[in-house]
C-alpha cells in the first residue's frame, strides 16, 4: 500500500490488553504455471490498528468477505500476519515462534461459527473437554477431571449427566454450549467468538448471546465478538468496530456507533435492519449502496469505499488513503470527508 | 436510530437447560446406523459368514482331523474325493487333501492378514504424515507412492521373491510392500480434507501437538475408509500369495499354501482335476468373501459424518 501513516488510534502495547498495530494479512495466490506471473495477492486484512480493553466485549461487524474471520484467525495466530504486530498483555504474539505460541494458546481461545463442524464427531463431550482442560492442568486425572468437566457443563447450562454423549446427540444450541465450554476450559483471558450464533435458530441465538455476555462478565474475560449482524453485535458489545475490505472504517462505543454512526457505510448497515414496529418500518429510509464489495485481490485505492458510496468522491480521495481519526470523543472513523460528512448531513432527526 | 429498532433477546433463564428428554442410555454399536446398514447388505453378511467358517476351519479344523497333512502314504496316491475316508481325496504323494487344504488355508490367511496389517500401518502412516504436513514433505511422500504404484507390482513381487529367501515372513513382507500405496492415497486424501475442518483448528487453538492432532483428532475420523481398504487388501494379499506360490517363488513345499497346491496340481490337471479344483475354489471363496465384506463396509460406512 501507500506510505506508512501514523495510526490515529493511540496504541500502547505495554499497557493495553490487546493491541493490533497496523496488521496486514495477505494471501499470495501463487504464480501461473508457465509464465510465472503473480496471480495476485488477496489483501484480506489490510492495515488494522485496534486496541481492546480488558474485560470488554468488542463487536466486529462487516459484510461477508470483509476479512473479519481472517482478522480473528490472525489475532489467534492460526494465520501469521504478513506485517504488523499483535500484543496480548504486553507480550508480542506475532514475534513468538510456533512452539512458543503453542504454550501461549491457553490464554486465548476461539469459538467457531458452526458447532456442527467445530466438535470432533468421534469424541464424547467428556473427551473433548478433558483434552481442553489438560492443556492448562496436564496432571488432572480421573474423578478430579470429571468434576471439572461437570462444572464446566453446568457453567454453560448443560446437564453434566450428558458428558458421555457424542456431538451428534445434541442440538445445535447445545453443541455451541459445548464449544463454549471447550473455549473456557483452558481458562483463557481472551476469547474470540467468530459468528457464534449465525448458524443457530433465532430462538437459540438469544440464549447463546446471553450466556456469552454473562460468562464474560462473571469470569472477567475479554471478548471479540464477530458478526455480520449489527443488531446482534449491538446487543452484546461494549464497543463496535466496523470493517470493510480489510480495514476498520469506524470504531466507537456501541451506543455511539449505533445511534450516531459517522461513516456512510455504518449508516447503510443500520438502515438495513428491519424495525419490529410496522409504523416506523414503513417510514424507514434506506441508504442503498451501489454494487457488490470489490475483490480484496484488487481493492480500490484511496478511500476504499468510494466505488460503493452513494456520495460522489473527488479524485483526491480516490487516491489518498484516509486515516482512522477521532472525530468525536472516543469515536473514530476514517477521515474521508465524503463518507463521514455525508453521514453528518443525513443525520436522522 | 433508536434502540427499539433492535430486537432485544429475552432475558436468559438461569436454570440449566436439559438436553433431549431421552432416558440415559449408552449407544450400543450393534444398534448404530453403520451396523444396521451392514446387516442389510446380504452379500456382505454371506461374505462375513464364509470368512468366519473358513478361518475357524483352517485354524481349528486340523485338530479334529484324523489325517496328518504331511503324512505321505504312497499306497493311496491319487485317491479321488469321497473314497476310502478321504473327503477331498489325496495328492500325488498320498497326503490327505482336506488336511492339506486347511493347513494351506491357515498359512495363506495368516500371510494375507499379516501383510494387510503391515501395509495398512505403513500406508496409514505415510498418508497421515503426507496429508497433514502437506507442502514439500507431503509432495515428496506422495511422489514416492506414485513411484511405487508406477512399478508393475507383479514384476517387483517376483523379482523380490526370487532374490530373497522365500520364508513365510519374507513372503508377507514382500506382499506388504507392494500393497500399501492404495491405503496411503486414501488416507492422504481423507486427512487433507479433515485437516481443514474446524474441530482440527480448534485442536490447534488448544495448543495440542501435531502428533496428538493427527492420531487423536484426525485418524479416528478417517477409520472408515481405512477399514474398507484393509479388507480389500486382504483379498488382494490372498491372490498375490497364491500368485507367487503358484509360480514357485512363494511358500515352499512341504509347507502347503493354496498357491503352491495349485502349482503342484498343474501337471495332473487331466488325470486328477480335484487337485486343482479344490484349492482353486478355496481361493475364490476367500477372495470373493473379503471383497463382499469390503463392499458392504464401504456402503455402511459411507455416511458423511453422523450428523443428527
Amino acid at each position: 500500500m501507500s506510505e506508512h501513516v501514523e495510526p490515529a488510534v493511540p496504541v500502547d502495547p505495554q499497557n493495553d490488553f490487546l493491541v493490533l498495530d497496523d496488521v496486514h494479512t495477505h494471501f499470495d495466490m501463487g504464480k501461473t504455471l508457465l509464465t510465472r506471473e503473480s496471480k495476485g495477492v488477496v489483501k484480506a486484512v489490510d492495515g488494522v490498528t485496534l486496541t481492546v480493553r480488558e474485560g470488554e466485549i468488542l463487536g466486529l461487524v462487516g459484510e461477508s468477505g470483509c476479512g473479519k474471520s481472517t482478522l480473528s484467525r490472525t489475532v489467534m495466530q492460526l494465520i501469521r500476519p504478513t506485517s504488523g504486530r499483535i500484543f496480548l498483555e504486553g507480550k508480542e504474539l506475532s514475534a513468538l515462534s510456533d512452539t512458543e505460541i503453542r504454550k501461549e494458546r491457553i490464554n486465548f481461545q476461539m469459538i467457531f461459527q458452526d458447532p456442527y463442524a467445530s466438535l470432533n464427531p468421534r469424541m464424547t463431550v467428556l473427551d473433548t473437554l478433558s483434552e481442553a482442560i489438560r492443556t492448562r492442568h496436564p496432571n488432572v486425572k480421573g474423578d478430579a477431571l470429571r468434576a471439572r468437566v461437570a462444572e464446566l457443563l453446568r457453567t454453560v447450562g448443560l446437564n453434566p449427566n450428558q458428558m458421555k454423549r457424542y456431538p451428534h446427540e445434541f442440538s445445535g444450541g447445545q453443541r455451541q454450549r459445548v464449544a463454549i465450554a471447550r473455549a473456557l476450559a483452558p481458562e483463557p483471558k481472551l476469547i474470540i467468538a467468530d459468528e457464534p450464533v449465525s448458524a443457530l435458530d433465532v430462538s437459540i441465538q438469544s440464549q447463546i448471546l446471553n450466556l456469552l455476555k454473562r460468562l464474560t462478565r462473571e469470569m472477567g474475560l475479554t471478548m471479540i465478538f464477530i458478526s455480520h449482524d449489527l443488531s446482534v453485535v449491538r446487543y452484546i458489545a461494549d464497543r463496535i468496530a466496523v470493517m470493510y475490505l480489510g480495514r476498520i472504517l469506524e470504531l466507537g462505543e456501541a451506543s455511539d456507533v449505533v445511534d450516531h454512526p459517522l461513516h456512510i457505510y455504518t449508516r447503510a448497515l443500520m438502515s438495513a435492519i428491519p424495525r419490529p414496529d410496522p409504523t416506523s418500518e414503513k417510514t424507514r429510509s434506506r441508504i442503498v449502496l451501489q454494487g457488490d464489495p470489490p475483490s480484496p485481490m484488487n481493492p480500490p485505492e484511496g478511500c476504499n469505499f468510494w466505488p460503493r458510496s452513494p456520495i460522489e468522491h473527488d479524485e483526491r480521495m480516490k487516491h489518498e488513503e484516509p486515516i482512522l481519526t477521532e472525530i468525536r470523543p472516543n469515536h473514530f472513523a476514517t477521515n474521508c470527508p465524503f463518507c463521514v460528512q455525508a453521514a453528518a448531513e443525513t443525520e436522522p432527526a | 436510530m433508536s434502540a427499539q429498532t433492535i430486537t432485544t433477546p429475552p432475558p436468559e433463564r438461569n436454570e440449566p437447560m436439559t438436553a433431549v428428554a431421552a432416558p440415559e442410555q449408552q449407544a450400543r454399536w450393534w444398534e448404530s446406523r453403520t451396523a444396521r446398514k451392514f446387516a442389510n447388505h446380504r452379500l456382505a453378511l454371506l461374505g462375513l459368514a464364509m470368512i468366519t467358517i473358513l478361518t475357524l476351519a483352517c485354524f481349528l479344523g486340523p485338530v479334529f482331523l484324523s489325517h496328518d497333512p504331511l503324512w505321505i502314504d504312497l499306497g493311496v496316491r491319487f485317491t479321488p474325493p469321497l473314497t476310502d475316508g478321504f473327503l477331498f481325496g489325496t495328492d500325488p504323494l498320498g497326503r490327505d487333501m482336506l488336511a492339506r487344504l486347511l493347513m494351506a488355508g491357515s498359512v495363506s490367511l495368516l500371510v494375507a492378514f499379516s501383510a494387510m496389517f503391515m501395509s495398512t500401518l505403513l500406508g496409514t502412516f505415510v498418508g497421515l504424515v503426507a496429508g497433514y504436513r502437506g507442502g514439500w514433505i507431503g509432495a515428496a511422500l506422495m511422489r514416492m507412492v506414485d513411484g511405487f504404484l508406477a512399478f508393475p507390482s507383479i514384476f517387483l513381487l517376483l523379482a523380490l521373491a526370487a532374490a530373497l529367501k522365500p520364508t513365510p515372513t519374507m513372503v508377507t513382507i514382500i506382499i506388504a510392500i507392494t500393497g500399501w500405496m492404495e491405503v496411503a492415497r486414501i488416507v492422504e486424501a481423507e486427512v487433507r480434507s479433515l485437516r481443514e475442518r474446524e474441530f482440527v483448528q480448534a485442536g490447534r487453538m488448544l495448543g495440542l501437538g501435531n502428533w496428538h492432532i493427527m492420531v487423536r483428532e484426525i485418524l479416528p475420523n478417517a477409520m472408515g475408509p481405512i477399514i474398507v481398504a484393509a479388507t480389500l487388501t486382504v483379498a488382494r494379499a490372498i491372490l498375490l500369495e497364491a500368485y507367487i506360490s503358484f509360480l514357485g517363488y512363494g511358500i515352499q513345499p512341504p509347507l502347503p499354501s493354496w498357491g503352491n497346491m495349485l502349482g503342484g496340481a498343474q501337471q495332473y490337471l487331466a488325470t486328477a482335476p480335484w487337485l486343482a479344483i479344490i484349492p482353486g475354489v478355496a481361493i475364490t471363496i476367500a477372495v470373493t468373501s473379503f471383497n463382499f465384506v469390503g463392499d458392504g463396509l464401504r456402503d455402511a460406512l459411507d455416511v458423511r459424518d453422523d450428523k443428527a
